[in-house]
Formats: structure tokens, sequence, C-alpha cells
């Protein structure tokens, strides 16, 4: 059941701990859920993890998400002293996506910190290593913004595969080109003389001859095969 | 002294590269070790060779079809997965699940549990240096669960079992018969294990003492599961935020006291016997019949807005999914919380320190999953 802000104890308490921090109260049906400025948030979380009657000393979940007008960071916590949740919602502005780093809170925002980064460009500031995670690096995109669709991007990689090349093909010198023509030929060459030798040996066969006489005709047939091609 | 300097010779540290194909590492998963002499001095851990983007698949589908994905994060506690995501799904729609799905989800989730805890077993015993033996009597009991599966969803692996609102179908007119077969097998199965294992001399010494943890670091590192328990947390999500039906079982929360790799072998070994106490309990309590599937779903699901953080107690530990909705039949946004992910994050704080014959033990230790971790 959703809950009020007057059936969560602890949005309660933390108001009487925090009175001049504003935020919103949001209903989520497990824990409650309070939207704050990004510019408290350094006080906001030191204040819920150290003060006593608080205590959050887990960060069970560190989520992003792309509303599209702005991207959002969600912090899931839980106190295993008190037993009680809580989530805060952190609005971030689309140009500028930078958000505090919380690593020296709670060490377990490490990855999550840096998965965010990748998945959603929002740069954690203070961080102490924000390569990327489960991506590759300078992939130059953010999987998980809704502004990147699944199905063009495969799309837009084979035109850059089409388009690479014809440049390649472009660049290259003249005389490249005769040499791959040799090339060509030389293994159709191969080719055909592995087919003639295989119709001479199935004759061979038929006309059963010996070992000796089959290796002769196979020869003929090849000297003839090199005449014609001559 | 002149003689003593010439002799001194200067050493550097060395880089070993693990994985990321490699047996000890379960599946796809590379670390950097840099080592002085035979100690580990740092470990950088390289994941993401198994990411499919499961998060941002499940945006692009309906709410019905992402359950799929689920099963494909985390293929060792399929069930626990979409347990997860379809709890998320009834709490936004504020459906109420039929009490014979309810306990048709417990049993399948226990026993899920202890087919994880069984394939555990085995690859961490095969880390240690046991060489197969508990790998075979692991698999053996673990087989006979997977049949007891297959025979309920018709599939091996990839369950698609659970629906928001319940189970997809009613089980087999002989799954009581069965699964009590299954439970009694599995016990024996579980004895043997540990008769194999625990008091096993050279087991002993490599695991005891083994890169203990203390429970605050535990907590600020993100553990959850037997990991967390190892370190004498007395948490479990069933008894601490219970969902579903589980706070009408009796069942003991084992703790370790050290925090070390023998006592999150412990805490798994014990977590077995608890899990097939709970299912004889399901079993005696279960309806044996009613419908499984709440009434009046339409076939596309449309979820109100709104986000919900759902979480379950799976084999490795908290296993969360936070879903947006803005309306409509598709997810805003599903953000997957692997308990194996968090765990094997702090895979640096454990092995830096030790030999790097134990780093392998360390890491069978989380139990990770790669796909999970990855995504």
């Amino acid at each position: 059941m959703p809950q009020d802000a007057g059936q969560a104890p602890v949005v309660e308490r933390l108001r009487a701990i925090l009175p001049q921090v504003p935020w919103e109260f949001v209903a989520t049906p497990n824990d409650p859920a309070i939207v704050v400025r990004r510019e408290d948030l350094p006080h906001l979380m030191q204040t819920l993890k150290e003060h006593p009657d608080l205590a959050f000393d887990y960060l069970r979940c560190l989520s992003g998400v792309d509303h599209i007008d702005q991207l959002e960071v969600v912090y899931h916590l839980r106190s295993f002293r008190h037993g009680h949740t809580l989530a805060v919602k952190v609005p971030v502005p689309l140009e500028d996506p930078h958000v505090p780093t919380m690593t020296h809170l709670w060490q377990a925002a490490n990855w999550h910190e840096r998965e965010t980064h990748e998945m959603f460009g929002i740069v954690f500031d203070g961080h102490p290593d924000l390569r990327p995670l489960l991506l590759e690096e300078g992939l130059g995109y953010h999987p998980l913004r809704k502004s990147h669709p699944l199905a063009e991007i495969e799309e837009w990689q084979e035109d850059f595969l089409e388009r690479e090349e014809a440049l390649v093909a472009a660049a290259a010198p003249p005389g490249a080109r005769a040499e791959e023509d040799e090339r060509a030929k030389k293994i159709a060459l191969a080719q055909k003389k592995a087919e003639v030798i295989k119709r001479a040996r199935e004759e061979a066969r038929a006309k059963g001859l010996t070992g000796e006489e089959e290796r002769k005709y196979v020869q003929e047939a090849l000297r003839r095969l090199e005449q014609e091609g001559g | 002294m002149a003689l003593q300097q010439e002799h001194e010779l200067e050493t550097i540290d060395l880089h070993i590269n693990v994985g990321p194909q490699h047996p000890a590492t379960h599946g796809v998963f590379r670390m950097i070790l840099t080592v002085d002499g035979e100690k580990v001095v740092d470990c950088d851990p390289v994941i993401g060779y198994m990411h499919r983007g499961a998060e941002k698949l499940s945006e692009n589908c309906d709410y019905r079809q992402a359950i799929g994905y689920q099963d494909r994060t985390e293929y060792l506690a399929q069930f626990n997965a979409e347990w997860t995501y379809c709890l998320a799904v009834e709490k936004l729609m504020g459906l109420q699940v039929p009490e014979r799905a309810e306990y048709i989800r417990v049993i399948l989730g226990e026993l899920n549990r202890v087919a994880s805890h069984l394939m555990f077993m085995g690859a961490f015993g095969t880390d240690v240096g046991f060489f197969g033996t508990p790998f075979m009597y692991a698999f053996r009991e673990r087989e006979v669960i997977q049949d007891f599966f297959e025979a309920v969803t018709g599939e091996r692996m990839m369950y698609n079992y659970f629906r928001p609102g319940g189970v997809a179908w009613d089980v087999p007119h002989d799954f009581e018969e069965q699964c009590r077969y299954v439970v009694q097998h599995v016990r024996r199965g579980v004895e043997e294990l540990d008769a194999l294992m625990t008091d096993n001399e050279v087991f002993l010494a490599r695991c005891r003492g083994l890169s203990p943890v203390t429970p605050e670091e535990a907590i600020n590192w993100g553990f959850s599961g037997p990991m967390l328990r190892a370190c004498g947390v007395k948490h479990d999500l069933r008894r601490a935020e219970p969902y579903s039906i589980y706070d009408r079982f009796d069942f003991d929360i084992p703790t370790g006291t050290q925090g070390d790799v023998y006592d999150r072998y412990l805490v798994r070994m014990e977590e077995m016997r608890q899990s097939l106490r709970i299912v004889e309990q399901a079993l005696r309590q279960m309806p044996k019949q009613g419908p499984v599937m709440a009434e009046g779903l339409k076939r596309t699901i449309r979820v109100p807005p709104g986000e919900v953080y759902s979480r379950t107690e799976s084999p490795r530990g908290e296993y969360g999914v936070y879903l947006v909705s803005k309306g409509g039949d598709k997810p805003w946004r599903l953000k997957i919380r692997s308990a194996a992910f968090c765990n094997l994050s702090a895979l640096k704080n454990l092995v830096v320190g030790n030999y790097v014959a134990d780093a392998i033990i360390i890491l069978g230790s989380i139990d990770i999953v790669l796909c999970e971790v990855d995504r």
C-alpha cells in the first residue's frame, strides 16, 4: 500500500533533524521516497548515514533513470540498526549531468556509480575510478538513455561498415587491384586442377586400371589441361 | 656491507592475468592480479563480457515478455529472479496472488535455492582441490531437482513460469508426490556432501580464517545473502522484510562468526537444510485446489504509473528490481540489482594480502554468476 508522509516515521524523523532542507515526498509501495535538490545531496546523505536516529548504513541499490527532459539518480537505503528504508531521488539536468559521489560514505556505491556513468552519462564528481565497467572504453554513446534506440544503432553500424569498405577500396593504389586479379586467377587454376584430377581418377577406376596406370592416367590429364591453358 | 649490497636484487611487481576464459573464474570473468612474490598486492576485476543489455531490452518489450530476460539474467536461480520481477509488477498493479500460487512459488523458489547452492558446493569443491568428487555428488542431487522443475514448467533452464498475478499454469497432478521424493532424495545427498567436505582436513586448512570480513565492512561494501550472514549479521529478507507468505514458515537463519571463506560455505550448507524444511511445511499447508492466477487479468498487462523497488532473498543475496512505470504496456525503466554484482565489487578488499592460490578460493566463495553480474 502506498504510504503517506504521515505514515512514514523515518520521513518525520528526518524532517525533525533537517528542517531546512526542502524535499518532496513520493509514495511508493515498498519504501518512502523523497525528491531532493542536487545541492543538498552531500549534506543530506552524510546526515542520513551518520545521525544515530537515522543510521542508513546500507546502500542497497543505486539506479539512473532517464525521464527525457531530465535524468535522475535514485538511492535505495536501508538501516540495519533501525530496520527502516528510504529512497532518495535526485533530478539531474541533461545539460549538466554531474552528481557528487557517495563512495566515501558507502563503498558499495563504487561499481553502481561506474555503471550509471557509462549507461547514462552521469558524471559522479569525486569518484576515485570512473572507467567504464560493463561496456568497452570510448564507446561514445550511453545505451540506457532514451535517445539511444535499440534497433537503429545496428543499422547505423552496418552503414558505417559499408562506408568504411568503400573508402578503403577507393584509397587503395591501382597496382593492388592487379595483384588481387593475379591471385584470383591462381586460385581458379588450382580449383580447376583439383577437378581434373578427381575426374581422371574416377575414370581410371571405372576402367579397372592398376595403381601405377592410374597415376599415369592422371598425369596425362594434367598435361592436357596445361596445354589447353598454355 | 659492500658484499651485501651487491647481492641485493631489485624486485618488481608482477602482473598476472586470470581469465576471461579460465575454469576458476566461473564464467567469463577477468581479474588482473599484481603479485609480489606469492602475495597479491592489487586486484583489478574486469567484467562486462556477458553484458547483453537485459535492462534495455526489457524496456523495449511488454511486461510479460520481460519475464524471460529475468531467467537469462540469473540462470542459477531463475525462479527467484522471476519472482522479484513479478512482485514488482504486482505491487504497482495492486494484484492479489491466489493462495495456491503463493505456495507453488515458495516451493519452487526454495528448491531453486538448494539447486543453486548445490552448484556452489560442486564448483567450490573443485576450486579448493577436491577435483570432481563433490561436483559429481552435487550434480546428482541437482539433477533430481532439475527433473522436477522440468515436470512442472516444461523447461530445464529458462523456466519462464511465474507471471504477474500467479503462475503460468497449474502444477502436474502428482506434484506433491514428486516433491516429497525430491526433498527426501536431496536431504540425503546434502548430508553426504556435508560428510564429504565439511570436516575434511585439507578443506579446513585452506578455508578457515581466509579473508575474514567484519560486519561493519560487509554492510558498507554492500554485501548480502550468505556473504553477509557469514559475518554474523542475522539478516534475511524473508524475515527482515517478509514478502509473499514467508511469515507463515518456521525456519532458522544460519550465521557465521568470522566472516571467512569457511563460514560462507557453512552458511550455505545450513541454508539448504532450512530450505528443505520450508518446502516440507509448504507442502503440508498448500491448498489442494484453487486458482493459480489472479482473476480479471487482460492478456496485455498495463501497469499504472509509479515506481517500486522490490527485493527478494535469492541464493546469492538481495535480488532487487527497480521498476519505473509511466503507464502503458512497457516498463519505462527496469534496473536489476544483482546480488553477485554487489558482492563481487569488494573483490579487491577480499583478495589483497592473500596468496594467489587463495585468491581463486575467495573468488569461488563469493558464488558469482556472471550473467547476473553483467546483465
